[in-house]
């Protein structure tokens, strides 16, 4: 119901719209920029680096889908469908790979599967010493790199597909004689499939926005070469055009994710929730379950912590915890902080007046926020650079132009806990504030801001935990010397001093497991 | 059930619904050809016109959508008035031009859902817009509300920590704590179980009643409208159909839509001759004068209806519902026409069962037959 609030739509209005201008003008900058460039470099980069760099980016985003579809659903369904001791933690510790940034699982496994390391020292003991694995600077490499780190997302979306699902269905077609695997197969998986493509597309934009893993194993992907043009060449101009490329792309992928779990919302009819009856293995099938399980999450996550608590505690790495590791440390926290209270001010009128005024500017506005979304850091970073050089020149090389960045790629992490926030909370709470006989403000301060505190909060977190492990804009947008964890650990390990990289990059992993429960809780229910 | 007998005309047709619209300023709540619209050109209500004495309960009855909850945010101050005015103590609050706002109305509202704030106590709910006042004072004031909704022991709970009825009655101490110049309540019994709802009426009538609260009451239940109401205001797309006691909204229906809609009710074909109206269940007086050979419909509610069973009579019985305190009866007349029949708890035909019809209408409402919807 339209809700006619007159006296505070005008400075709102104004201020979301303003917000909204800053958060599209540097997209609009590199769009120009890319549509106006000379044909001549059109064509040179049609001629030379794209046909390359779009087949990378695509295989290597299929192949990802591929694996990660296998790993994300299979894992789901022995969780919610089958029992197993310790079924609880086994469901909490799948999410864990989440809380590694690419980056750092690219360079634990560019140590483990390197030359000489240990995976060729096993292989070459069973193989004959002249045996070879894959090299992780390739495309396998990237994978499994890839794979490991995003199938949380499938699994997520698989495992509450399957916890909400109504187990009536599967029960139906078991009455109807079918088999159980055959119900698997013919009722189970088509109920689950929009939930599952909404996992594979929230995969795909995450590979193709990634920095860190294919920089550390070099392989040549849309989102790299923008970042090489960059730094290599600074040519902004083929940066924008390959950038133009790469957001059309991931807005492709974003739309499709929206519509799958749109979908989704359809197929999970809802039902008086019933727990599934879950299978009982013998022994054997049992630890076949386990064994299966304690594979991935070991790969993913507990062998790359512990080789870096392993590292972190070296001789060398502790002759690097000094002020100077403090310093990078104060660096991301204050880099963090401004970024997200950046973020949440700009949010909050955004997404307040989306949710309270709906119309279509509001919506527009709102929308607009998101577009940080299909932004990739690199892009991003290009994007507020081409801005500044253009409009305000003198902030060029200040921390000022990194936190314009960071809040437009990460405001998208912040409104998703703002936006409900303020839709749980009821019209009707401010309009019986009003006819208490308090006024606009009286009720912002009283009854609204009180009651979205949470989500205020909550949001704050997310965007400042993001930040803090943020690397390509960072690293391109950076005063010169003014280094964060992130960067450190990025630069270490592109030299292979895995020991000296070893503690920020646990410092950063630890950092990330609050933002991922505060994620994960959000709409966790235990199978 | 306590009606206002003093506006309870003498006889119903000499008081035409506009007689007692624009009554002297002695009135709380008055509106004069209200129109509101969500968007231009399609109103939400229109030309929407009644007024309410001190103390008086009002309910707006009609089915969904027909704008009742928007009248309910017009005098609250939530949505602007398009054309009209609306007066509340006789002063101006909406209209074109101006829109005082909410705060500056002293209206209370009870929402369908409650509206407590999830933050605050029981206490805290209800002390919440008396921030002008001393804490002392505060403090007694909700005291009197927590006794008087019966609520003591709960002021210091969360709201999730209440009953639906506990809830409804916090919402309704944090409207009634303010003196409100109009109580306002949006469906206020649709979130409960019938029984505590018939319990939660009855407790609301007898406050509302003590308070001596000026109230509009929003439902769809024509029940809940005869239980609580002085007067009903029926409204049927934007459009008041009727403005009148529960009595008479019932017995004497301005239009078909009212007489359908407050009660079961059947339309009788007709065709006046000789200052009567001759149907197929008999002869009746023309009591809106029209010309012979008009076509009418006459309106019979169930209870005028009586069954007498008569082997070889042309009605028939097709069907019983069985309703605990009476048996209602579908039956054919031979023409095919259906007519229904309340009758006692214990009188039980069957199906197929052949019955004389016994009209006992000791007043009988007449429609030309254009415009019945029946």
């Amino acid at each position: 119901m339209a809700t006619i609030r007159q006296q505070l739509a005008s400075p709102l209005q104004l201020l979301a719209l303003a917000s909204a201008g800053i958060i599209l003008l540097p997209l609009g900058y590199v769009t120009a920029q890319a549509l106006s460039a000379d044909p001549v470099v059109w064509r040179r980069l049609w001629a030379t680096r794209i046909p390359e760099l779009l087949f990378n980016t695509v295989s290597l985003a299929a192949s990802v889908a591929v694996i990660t579809l296998i790993l994300g659903v299979s894992t789901a369904w022995l969780i919610t469908r089958v029992e197993i001791p310790g079924r609880r933690l086994w469901e909490g510790a799948l999410v864990l790979p989440l809380a590694m940034p690419t980056y750092v699982l690219a360079y634990v496994y560019s140590y483990l599967l390197g030359f000489g390391g240990p995976a060729e020292h096993l292989w070459q003991l069973a193989a004959g010493p002249q045996a070879r694995i894959f090299s992780p600077h390739s495309f396998w490499g990237a994978t499994l790199v890839m794979a490991l780190d995003t199938f949380p997302f499938v699994y997520l979306l698989s495992r509450s597909a399957l916890l909400s699902m109504n187990v009536s269905f599967e029960e139906v077609a078991r009455a109807s004689g079918v088999s159980r695997l055959a119900t698997l197969w013919r009722v189970t998986l088509p109920l689950m499939r929009p939930s599952i493509a909404a996992g594979i597309a929230l995969v795909v934009l995450y590979v193709v926005s990634d920095f860190g893993a294919v920089s550390l194993l070099r392989y040549q992907t849309l989102t790299y070469a923008v970042f090489q043009q960059m730094t290599g060449r600074s040519d902004n101009t083929a940066a924008s055009i390959l950038s133009l490329l790469l957001v059309v792309i991931a807005l492709i992928f974003l739309i499709t994710e929206r519509w799958f779990r749109q979908r989704s919302r359809f197929y999970q009819t809802t039902g008086r929730y019933r727990a599934p009856e879950r299978h009982r293995y013998g022994r054997l099938g049992t630890l076949t379950v386990i064994s299966y399980l304690g594979l991935i999450v070991g790969a993913a996550f507990a062998l790359p912590a512990s080789l870096l608590i392993q590292w972190s505690l070296s001789p060398e790495a502790q002759a690097t915890i000094d002020n100077r590791f403090f310093g990078f440390v104060w660096n991301s926290a204050i880099l963090a902080a401004s970024a997200s209270t950046g973020g949440v001010l700009i949010g909050l009128p955004l997404a307040y007046l989306a949710c309270r005024r709906p119309t279509l500017l509001n919506l527009s506005c709102l929308q607009a926020a998101y577009a940080g979304y299909v932004l990739p850091g690199p892009v991003a970073a290009l994007a507020v650079l081409i801005l500044f050089t253009t409009v305000a020149p003198v902030f060029y090389g200040s921390v000022l132009i990194l936190i314009v960045a960071y809040v437009i790629h990460f405001l998208p992490a912040g409104l998703q806990s703002l936006e409900p926030a303020l839709q749980h909370m009821s019209p009707n709470l401010e309009e019986v504030s009003r006819t208490l006989g308090l006024g606009m403000r009286d009720t912002w301060r009283r009854v609204t801001l009180p009651l979205v505190r949470n989500g205020f909060i909550v949001a704050w977190v997310l965007m400042f935990l993001q930040t803090m492990k943020e690397l390509p804009a960072t690293l391109l947008l950076r005063p010169v010397g003014f280094d964060t964890l992130a960067i450190r650990v990025w630069m270490e390990a592109s030299e292979e001093y895995y020991q000296l990289a070893a503690p920020s990059a646990l410092l950063i992993v630890l950092l990330s497991l609050p933002a991922l429960a505060l994620l994960v809780s959000k709409d966790w229910r235990a199978a | 059930m306590t009606p206002d007998r003093s506006t309870a005309p003498t006889h119903p047709l000499e008081t035409t619904v506009e007689g007692r619209l624009f009554t002297p300023a002695s009135s709380v709540l008055e509106l004069r050809a209200v129109s509101c619209a969500y968007e231009p050109g399609r109103p939400a209500v229109q030309g929407i016109s009644f007024s309410a004495r001190e103390g008086e309960i009002l309910c707006l009855l009609g089915p969904s959508g027909c704008g009742k909850t928007t009248i309910l945010r017009a005098i609250a101050g939530f949505e602007p008035v398009r054309s009209g005015q609306l007066f509340l103590s006789g002063q101006l609050m909406s209209s074109p031009d101006v829109t005082v706002p909410t705060e500056n109305r002293r209206v209370g509202m009870v929402f369908q859902e409650y509206a407590l704030f999830p933050h605050l106590r029981v206490q805290d709910n209800i002390a919440f817009g008396l921030r002008h006042l001393a804490r002392s004072e505060r403090a007694v004031r909700v005291q009197e509300m927590l006794r008087l909704t019966g609520l003591e022991g709960y002021e210091r709970r969360y709201p999730h920590e209440l009953s639906g009825g506990q809830q409804q009655r916090v919402a309704l101490a944090r409207a009634l704590v303010q003196n409100p110049v109009v109580l306002l309540l949006d469906e206020p019994f649709s979130n409960l179980d019938p029984d505590m709802a018939g319990r939660m009426r009855q407790e609301l009538h007898d406050l509302l009643r003590r308070t001596k609260t000026t109230t509009v009451l929003v439902t769809h239940d024509h029940d809940e409208a005869f239980a609580m109401a002085d007067r009903i205001a029926v409204l049927n797309q934007g459009r008041l159909e009727q403005f009148d006691t529960p009595e008479m909204t019932y017995h004497m229906p301005a239009t078909p839509f009212v007489a359908d809609f407050v009660g079961q009710a059947d339309f009788i074909p007709g065709t006046v001759s000789q200052g009567m109206v001759h149907t197929e269940l008999g002869e009746f007086p023309d009591t809106i004068e029209c010309k012979d050979g008009t076509a009418v419909v006459v309106m019979i509610r169930p209870d005028d209806i009586h069954l007498v069973p008569t082997k070889g009579a042309q009605a028939r019985v097709l069907s019983r519902q069985f309703h605990g305190s009476e048996n209602l009866y579908t039956v054919s007349l031979p023409s095919g026409q259906i007519v229904h029949s309340s009758q006692g708890s214990t009188s039980i035909y069957q199906a197929g069962t052949t019955v004389e019809i016994r009209v006992l209408a000791t007043h009988t409402v007449l429609f030309r037959r254009e415009d019945s919807t029946g």
